[in-house]
Order: C-alpha cells, then structure tokens, then sequence
C-alpha cells in the first residue's frame, strides 16, 4: 500500500513537472520546430546583432509561450515597430505563433545536444 | 605551426569577448535598487509568475535597453510598459538591464535544429 502511495506521489510529480510546458502553451512543440526554421537563423545564434540599432537579439528558449504569442501578434498588429519582425510575423497564424511560442519555451530540454 | 595558429585564434576570440564585455552597461547594483517597481511582474529573479510577462533572468542586457527605449519611445505599445519606461534614463536602462541579465539565467539561446 505504502508503495502504491509513493508511486501515485510520484507520478504525479512527474505530471506536475511536465504541466508547466504542455497546459500552458496550446501550440504543438513538434510542429513549432518546423516553423521556426527560418527564425533560427537569427535567434539560434549565439550573440546574433540586430544591424541597426545594434543589439543582440533576444535569447528566447526558456522564455515563456503565452508572452512569445503576444510578442508576435503585437508585431503583426504593428504594436511593435520592426521591419524583419513585422514582416515575419506577418504571415503567421495564431496557431502558427502558438506552436513557434511552444517550440522556443521547450526548446533543447527535450532533447540532449 | 598549428600551435601558433591555434594561440593566435584563441587570442582573437578573447579580443572579441572582451568587446562585449567592454561595453557600457550599466551598474548592477545600482539596477538592483531601481528595480523595485519591476520586480513586482519580473521577479526579483528576473522570472516572471504571469507567463505574459518575460522572463528577463539571463537576458542579453544590450537588448533589454532596446526593449525598455522601444516602450518609452512609443515603438512598442504596451499599456503597462509604456508608463513604466516613461520616467526611465538611459543610465537606469542600463543598470536594470545589468541587474536583470546577470541573473541566473532563465532565458537561453537554442541549439539550432536540423530540418
């Protein structure tokens, strides 16, 4: 009995540790990683300048997925002045921002490098 | 003759870091005072309890002054920054952003994938 308790205790922790990622974010990680591709070859590289003004781009995997969606609908809506950015975001769909949104909160930690 | 190659690129490399180490960014501590209203959403860790809000632990500070003159400017509308950046000096950008990204890190750069 006492090993059942333990065993439900855990699982349940280990659901509880997997919620963070999955219940937040609705958007699908695995589909994410396709379409971020062509973000990646800004924000995948480490220290990557933003030309002008000069800055390094934003660091996005950990970041969490509900802000990374309303980040890219406030460039889409030109809530935030961005040419590259506008225009990216542009042509993305909601749910297209929520999978790109879940891919980068998740991103590397289910994978090993 | 690889040897002195090799000293040479890694001379060149820590030229390079030191660049971005040189910048003026700000002063940590002094961010760490000025962060009061902050911490309130970001955390005093730099991770926020709302996942509306950005993590900033970690954080590229260069980019963390861009974000806060983007909301005093008015080229990032956001009801709640647009106030908060209002009364921000460029000087205390650059300490909250030295606060903020010399925490532990929450925030990372991803390994890009393979299609």
């Amino acid at each position: 009995m006492k090993i059942t308790r333990s065993a439900a205790l855990t699982a349940l922790a280990l659901l509880m540790l997997g919620l963070p990622g999955l219940a937040t974010a609705e958007g699908d990680i695995s589909a994410g990683r396709d379409k971020a591709y062509t973000c990646m070859g800004c924000h995948a590289v480490d220290g990557y300048r933003n030309a002008y003004p000069s800055y390094r781009v934003p660091k996005l995997g950990g970041q969490h997925a509900e802000y990374i969606v309303l980040a890219l609908k406030a460039y889409k809506a030109g809530d935030r002045q961005h040419g590259t950015m506008q225009a990216l975001a542009s042509t993305l769909s909601e749910q297209d921002m929520e999978d790109i949104a879940a891919y980068f909160a998740s991103a590397g930690q289910e994978e090993s490098e | 003759m690889m040897r002195v190659i090799q000293n040479a690129l890694v001379m060149i490399a820590m030229l390079m870091a030191g660049t971005v180490v040189a910048q003026p960014i700000g002063d940590r501590e002094a961010g760490r005072e000025k962060s009061a209203s902050c911490v309130a959403c970001h955390g005093e860790v730099g991770v926020s309890s709302n996942p509306e809000w950005p993590n900033l632990a970690g954080q590229h500070p260069d980019y963390i002054v861009h974000a806060l003159q983007a909301y005093k400017s008015g080229d990032r509308q956001n009801a709640l920054m647009n106030g908060q950046a209002a009364d921000l000096s460029t000087e205390d950008m650059r300490d909250l952003a030295a606060y903020y990204s010399s925490q532990d890190a929450e925030v990372y750069t991803p390994a890009r994938t393979s299609r």
